[in-house]
């Protein structure tokens, strides 16, 4: 879960970290207010995404009106692939000197990167510099201790009373960055004023998914945006509100651009399965990640969006051996989405290959529907996609024809 | 022969009261698995299919003489049963557990491999060796059906995939001698090229068969392994996810694992990596026999 720079500023300030003084404006009037009570501020489009800079999406005023205006300009953009709602009205913090500091999951553990540059973005200063940026592993059991973070800085440049002082930020920060499951956080730049205080402009934050059972605070604060701020559509948006509401599993649905409907199970199955499509020559009109659920209502919901969706000329229900469902379970919510849509198998391809508990019970359920295509004991996955990729095409020609 | 496990191997079972751990104890029990422990804190001095349960591992390997144990935990206390089981001197880990936290991940992990212990997952169904021993929920009911003996060593960063493998391997006349579900999460206890190094060193295996995914570098390793001439055994990969680099980046596919960072960790470039190295790359489950057979003849 990405994390606005208003919500990473608010979770900074609670752990004492120093940042300059801000807070989020939904208008020009409310960023004319803090403009006049803070001084010289930077107004900055709120979205879940860095290159702000460059993008355009923040301005440098001194004014109350002038912050009005800059609002008035950001507020309904569209930066980066995402639409401008609320604009951050910053403090402007007088700087002398800047760094870069972030943590980011490696392999196997959080990776810092540090650099006496800040201010740039860091692929820039590496690309000039490279002896200016230090790439270290974090030891999980140990953390990163002051003194590792003094040697990180010495490493990269950094001499003098800031030493110190950087020093026990970033180890503070480790531990803020640990406790909070975070599995990034940029800080770019970590800014030095005249009299050599620290301030953190510039922070970026995600949060792990996976944590949020022991962060109940953070639930509902993402950006709420798709990831590269795509729009979803009524469909994904209905599988997202299926996949909160009902037990389960996570749930995913994507939507794509071909016309091959899919519920596949297992991810490595999910994978292999979409590589096939292509080379057997079909495009898939959805992508879906599937995990475990009580009940027909989770596989129902996604099979609920793919006939829905008007691109979807066939359908692949395929899981891996023994997959997540029993059979019966799994076949109950396919018959379910056909008979709610009238889906006629002799016309719209049907290619079910599931395998496992439940399996008899299944197979007799799909009599009832004249035309679904249940693969038989030992077909592979290659033989279920080739299957519906062929009987789609027919059907997409036969439509063509008609 | 086998690798990690085999017959003898006495395996505890962390998490045996659960329901998923009771349904698989039996599966394991029936296919010959040696489990002579169960811990549940709290729940000790009861028994599971005739298996005692114990409060803490340490009081379970006390008992049973177990080097080996399967842990059926949820997330949120995943962490804290590995460094359990690490702590009690148990060798070989298999964590059924999937999106694990990532921090707990990593410190789970810096303590196996500081220690020494094998830790298959995070996000597995387990290993098996057919006909001798099995852990986890791996092939279910029909193990004997899915996973039929033979000598080609299965790794596979998909739980789901390596019943898929081990059934191309017998439509094409071959068996398994091990199979591993490595783990699919981000974060796992031990890289291909280690899993590598144990097949080639087992008399019993005569080739290994990979199945990888976009994201991570646990190939990069692989490859390195077999260039650096560890690895002398032909090697067969599938890798999949080829489709995502068509997609824009960021897309959420399939396990958490496979979303695609940087133009080298994408599942062509892989392949491609592997191929330099001397793997034999198959792009579909039905190639896998034929490429076998090029391989070992």
């Amino acid at each position: 879960m990405r994390l606005t720079e208003e919500k990473v500023k608010a979770w900074l300030r609670e752990n004492s970290f120093p940042v300059p003084e801000g807070s989020a404006a939904a208008n020009p009037s409310e960023a004319s207010v803090i403009a006049e009570r803070l001084g010289g501020v930077a107004v900055k489009a709120i979205v879940p995404t860095g290159r702000r800079g460059k993008a355009g999406a923040v301005h440098l005023v001194d004014t109350p009106e002038e912050a009005a205006e800059a609002a008035n300009t950001l507020i309904g953009q569209t930066i980066n692939g995402y639409p401008v709602k609320e604009v951050y009205v910053e403090a402007k913090f007088p700087i002398d000197a800047e760094y870069y500091l972030s943590f980011a999951f490696g392999a196997r553990a959080p990776k810092v990167v540090i650099s006496r540059h800040g201010g740039v973005e860091i692929e820039q200063t590496f690309g000039r510099d490279p002896d200016a940026v230090v790439t270290a592993d974090a030891d999980p059991l140990t953390d990163l201790r002051p003194w590792d973070a003094v040697s990180l800085w010495e490493r990269a440049g950094v001499e003098g009373p800031v030493l110190a002082r950087l020093g026990r930020l970033t180890s503070q920060l480790y531990k803020a960055f640990r406790d909070a499951d975070a599995i990034m956080i940029e800080c770019n730049p970590i800014a030095v004023d005249g009299n050599g205080h620290l301030g953190l402009v510039g922070a970026m934050m995600e949060i792990d998914d996976n944590a949020l059972f022991r962060h109940r605070d953070w639930a509902g604060e993402g950006s709420g945006f798709g990831a590269e701020g795509r729009i979803l559509n009524e469909r994904e948006l209905a599988v997202i509100r299926a996949n909160e509401t009902l037990p389960g599993g996570a749930l995913r649905y994507t939507e794509l651009d071909g016309n091959i409907g899919v519920l596949m199970g297992g991810g490595g199955a999910s994978l292999l399965q979409h590589d096939m499509v292509v080379d057997f020559g079909g495009k898939l009109a959805n992508h879906t990640d599937f995990s475990p659920a009580p009940s027909i209502d989770k596989p129902l919901a996604v099979l609920n969006a793919i006939l829905e969706n008007p691109n979807t000329k066939g359908l692949l229900l395929s899981f891996n051996y023994l997959q997540l469902l029993p059979c019966n379970v799994l076949v109950n919510a396919l018959c379910e989405a056909l008979r709610q849509h009238e889906i006629d198998a002799r016309t719209f391809p049907v290619v079910v290959r599931v395998f496992g508990p439940g399996e008899d019970e299944a197979r007799a359920m799909v009599e009832a529907f004249p035309g679904v295509r249940y693969l038989p004991p030992k077909a592979s996955l290659d033989d279920a996609v080739k299957l519906i990729v062929d009987l789609t095409n027919e059907a997409v020609s036969r439509e063509g024809a008609a | 022969m086998s690798i990690l496990i085999d017959e003898s191997t006495r395996v505890l079972v962390q998490g045996i009261t659960g329901s998923q751990g009771r349904f698989d104890t039996r599966y394991c029990l029936a296919y010959g698995t040696n489990i002579v422990a169960g811990v549940t804190p709290g729940r000790g001095g009861q028994d599971v299919e005739g298996v005692p349960v114990y409060n803490t591992v340490e009081a379970g390997v006390a008992a049973s003489g177990a080097t080996a144990s399967v842990i059926y935990v949820p997330a949120a206390g995943i962490k804290d049963a590995v460094l359990e089981a690490v702590d009690a001197g148990i060798e070989v880990i298999v964590a059924l557990t999937e999106n694990v936290p990532r921090h707990d991940a990593a410190i789970a992990v810096a303590a196996t491999r500081a220690a020494g212990t094998w830790l298959i997952g995070f996000n597995t169904n387990g290993m098996i060796s057919p006909g001798k021993s099995k852990l986890g929920g791996i092939g279910g009911d029909r193990a004997d059906e899915l996973y039929v003996p033979g000598r080609v060593g299965v790794c596979s960063r998909s739980g789901g995939m390596s019943a898929e493998l081990s059934a191309a391997l017998a439509a094409g006349g071959y068996g398994v001698s091990t199979c591993v579900s490595m783990g699919g999460d981000p974060i796992i206890g031990n890289d291909m090229s280690e899993y590598a190094r144990q097949l080639e060193a087992d008399p019993d295996t005569d080739a290994m068969l990979f199945y990888g995914e976009p994201g991570s570098d646990l190939e990069q390793g692989l490859a390195r392994a077999m260039r650096d001439g560890e690895i002398n055994k032909p090697v067969v990969a599938l890798i999949a996810g080829v489709f995502q680099e068509s997609h824009p980046k960021g897309l959420s596919f399939g396990h958490v694992a496979a979303m695609i960072r940087t133009e080298d960790d994408s599942a062509s470039a892989k392949q491609k990596l592997l191929a330099e190295a001397g793997a034999h790359i198959a792009h579909r489950l039905g190639e896998i026999p034929e490429l076998l057979n090029q391989a070992l003849s």
